[in-house]
């Protein structure tokens, strides 16, 4: 039946109907709007638009992406594809969700096979950014999944103080930061975010290495969004990377933020950033909006460990032992005394040693006269990695005095003994 | 067939839609001609005098389906989308019933790129009869195209919106055999008769119309029974004929593919040859994957005419559609050549 050699000529893909201008278009949406009859999940989303720019809530764009998921296990996929184009009307630059509601496009025509269920030669050619998207939904199922137990907190906050009045704390395992907020009854979880870390993972030790740095930090400062590039976002939260312990372990590197993403990218994947901790930006703004410059921490954990707060006590009670030993011998006056309880690799800042420290040391002491030192709004953060580490900050008030000084120490454990190796005013 | 995305509202029962289309359509018989100088006015693109001899037909009955329909198709031919879009509008609102009005703002929406509303109007269009196999093919491709511009946009493709324009089925007439309604009233004058469609001279104005995949006649003539089998020999013969047809259409071969329709084969909506055969190209050219399986083969022959009934496993690239499919065949020499095609059983 084949009678002549098959010379496929290429026909220009016509269309049927003659393409209006766009702007003849445009100029008669509105009528066209109100003439045909377009279910209701297509109006809403042009209500917003209308209304202008719809403040989104933190969180919300997940719930809704989850909320999907649900249904596709439900087998609801005319309802889950409904929500998946109200999501992706409201956040077209939220690409898992775009992955998703083209799965449930395609599922209208032929059954779905796994997650993006691209044409092969997408899929060969957007192999990474496939693979990445895959890996968000499944950290971003994770995490919600398994959630931290009921009434627990991460053991890094040993012990905050009312100063301290929220926290973070970051497990990168998981691509999650969680918001906390310290009430009267104890730390109480706020929200908890998808979050990306550096390209090339975590541990962060040199400039440069594309990594996220692992410890207990301070934000440092909010940095205004005007005078920042779309790349970073509504906005950004630097740290104190390189804390004294890093500094102390030689780690190099700087400009470690909690920032947003561009407005390419509701958000990016799991491993993306060179080094930074990344968030989608109504979550960003969230945390911006609640939390404090300088008195909020941020642990940032391989893995977070969760425990009762009762159980942190008696490590509560052993270090305050060993902080009161220290308070007594400054208020002793005794510089002999006092300096026992400093490490031989002290350093404070301008990379002062021990030897070049304790002068000033002593002149504090002089100058204290006998006079008793009060200690106020005491924090314990305890990071334990091959050592274990205690960063206490407290306001060191001298009695009678109006105003005192926030100090931070770094201590480090050798054995059963406490040894201060940084000590400095913040 | 694809699962119609809203399938929660029954159909019209068949008989229901015979009574419908009796009592809309009855009044008309009398204007049969017409229908078809409109429709001959179309056929030679000559618009401008379809357009108003069919205004002039509306000031007197301006809620007439039929003729508003034409309408709407000589707006769209003529470049006029939005009043095009505005006419079949008008349309489904006075007879939500009828889904060729829905598929049509589809194509016009489609060719704005507005896949979003091309996508609810087939919607409406599958609601309102869920075995119109024109929208649903159509649907598939809209489908397609928002799966695609949504995966681009997952991926950060470049270019992703630049892609191929889906091609999709223009009905240009009302009440055609492409649903599975039962046969037109007999109140209802046929569009036109449709000119033997000469495929050795075809017609220099290519209609731009398309033809759906499962292309289907606008009047049914009686096919010959698929009963006495004149020997088994024959049968083979016209199997084979079938057989090739199914794999050339899957290999994207265009010119065994065309070569299995004879030269009186008739394109479905009084089409063109040259214009369907174009339509075809397009939709098959274009897609990247095809399998065209058949099953449940049944053939009769009489003479030198037979007809093929199978079940047709249609997939390309994101679309599958099963359907029934009839395919009359007639003997030209020692081949054997498709004269008719039809969709449904």
């Amino acid at each position: 039946m084949k009678r002549a050699a098959t010379a496929l000529f290429f026909i220009a893909p016509c269309l049927v109907l003659a393409v209006p201008s766009a702007r003849a278009e445009s100029s008669s949406r509105a009528k066209a709007r109100a003439q045909v009859q377009i279910p209701a999940a297509e109006q809403r989303p042009a209500a917003n638009r209308r209304a202008g720019q719809r403040e989104v809530r933190d969180g919300e764009a997940e719930a809704r992406l989850i909320e999907v998921y649900r249904l596709i296990g439900q087998a609801n996929g005319r309802e889950a594809l409904r929500k998946a184009e109200s999501l992706v009307t409201d956040h077209p630059n939220f690409q898992l969700a775009q992955l998703v509601y083209g799965d449930l496009l395609v599922g209208q025509t032929r059954p779905v096979r796994t997650l993006g269920d691209v044409p092969d030669t997408t899929a060969k050619a957007a192999a990474p950014q496939l693979a990445e998207l895959r890996q968000e939904s499944q950290l971003r199922l994770l995490a919600l999944r398994e959630r931290p137990p009921a009434g627990t907190v991460p053991s890094q906050f040993l012990a905050l103080s009312p100063r301290n009045r929220h926290a973070i704390a970051v497990d990168t395992s998981r691509s999650r930061l969680y918001l906390f907020e310290n009430t009267t009854a104890g730390l109480k979880l706020l929200a908890d975010y998808y979050i990306s870390v550096g390209k090339s993972g975590i541990e962060k030790s040199a400039e440069g290495d594309l990594r996220t740095p692992l410890g207990v930090y301070f934000i440092t400062s909010n940095l205004n969004p005007r005078s920042l590039k779309d790349f970073y976002g509504s906005g950004a939260l630097p740290i104190n990377y390189p804390n004294q312990l890093d500094m102390k372990r030689g780690k190099t590197g700087r400009g470690i933020w909690l920032h947003g993403t561009p407005s390419a990218q509701f958000s990016r994947a799991p491993l993306a950033t060179d080094g930074c901790v990344a968030l989608a930006n109504p979550d960003l703004e969230r945390i911006i909006k609640t939390v404090e410059i300088r008195s909020t921490p941020v642990v940032i954990a391989q893995s977070l460990k969760w425990v009762a707060p009762q159980s942190l006590k008696a490590d509560i009670k052993s270090f305050d032992d060993v902080l009161q030993g220290w308070h007594s011998a400054k208020s002793s006056g005794d510089a002999a005394r006092l300096s026992a309880w400093y490490a031989a690799d002290f350093t404070s800042y301008g990379g002062k040693t021990l030897t070049e420290w304790t002068p000033a040391l002593q002149t504090e002491l002089k100058q204290l006269g006998g006079r008793n030192i009060e200690m106020k709004d005491v924090s314990y953060l305890r990071w334990t990695d091959s050592h274990d580490t205690m960063v206490v900050t407290f306001g060191e008030l001298v009695k009678g005095a109006k105003t005192g000084r926030n100090k931070r120490q770094y201590w480090s454990r050798q054995g059963s003994q406490w040894k201060i190796f940084f000590e400095g005013v913040v | 067939m694809p699962t119609p995305a809203f399938s929660s509202r029954k159909p019209l029962s068949a008989a229901l839609r015979m009574l419908f289309l009796a009592a809309t359509l009855s009044v008309s018989a009398a204007h049969a001609d017409d229908y078809a100088d409109v429709s001959r006015l179309m056929r030679a693109s000559q618009y401008a005098e379809a357009l108003a001899k069919a205004d002039q037909y509306l000031a007197s009955k301006p809620r007439d389906p039929q003729m508003r329909f034409m309408k709407g198709v000589i707006q769209t031919e003529t470049g006029k989308a939005n009043e095009a879009i505005a006419t079949f509008t008008q349309i489904t609102q006075d007879y939500p019933e009828l889904p060729e009005p829905y598929n049509n703002m589809a194509v016009l929406y489609a060719g704005q790129s507005q896949f979003d509303k091309a996508r609810a109007a087939l919607e409406m269009a599958i609601r309102t009869n869920p075995s119109y196999a024109t929208a649903h093919e159509n649907l598939g491709d809209v489908y397609a195209r928002l799966a695609s511009q949504a995966y681009g946009k997952a991926l950060q493709l470049d270019g992703s919106n630049a892609g191929v324009q889906p091609k999709l089925a223009l009905i240009r007439t009302l009440f055609s055999a492409d649903t599975k309604a039962p046969p037109k009233p007999a109140a209802v004058p046929a569009p036109a008769p449709a000119p033997a469609p000469a495929a050795a001279k075809p017609t220099p104005a290519v209609e731009a119309a398309p033809a759906a995949a499962s292309p289907a006649p606008a009047a049914a003539k009686p096919a010959p029974a698929a009963s006495p089998v004149t020997g088994n020999g024959t049968e083979k013969q016209v199997e084979a004929a079938v057989r090739a047809w199914a794999d050339a259409w899957a290999a994207k071969d265009m010119n065994a593919y065309l070569g299995s329709y004879g030269q009186s084969f008739e394109p479905p909506g009084k089409q063109a040859r040259k214009g369907w055969e174009e339509d075809r190209r397009a939709r098959i050219v274009g897609k990247s994957r095809i399998s065209v399986k058949l099953s449940n083969l049944a053939i009769g022959v009489q003479d030198s005419k037979a007809t093929a009934k199978f079940k047709q496993d249609y997939s390309a690239d994101s679309l599958n559609i099963s359907s029934r499919k009839t395919l009359d065949l007639a003997r030209v020499g020692e081949r054997w050549v498709i004269v008719r095609e039809y969709t449904g059983s």
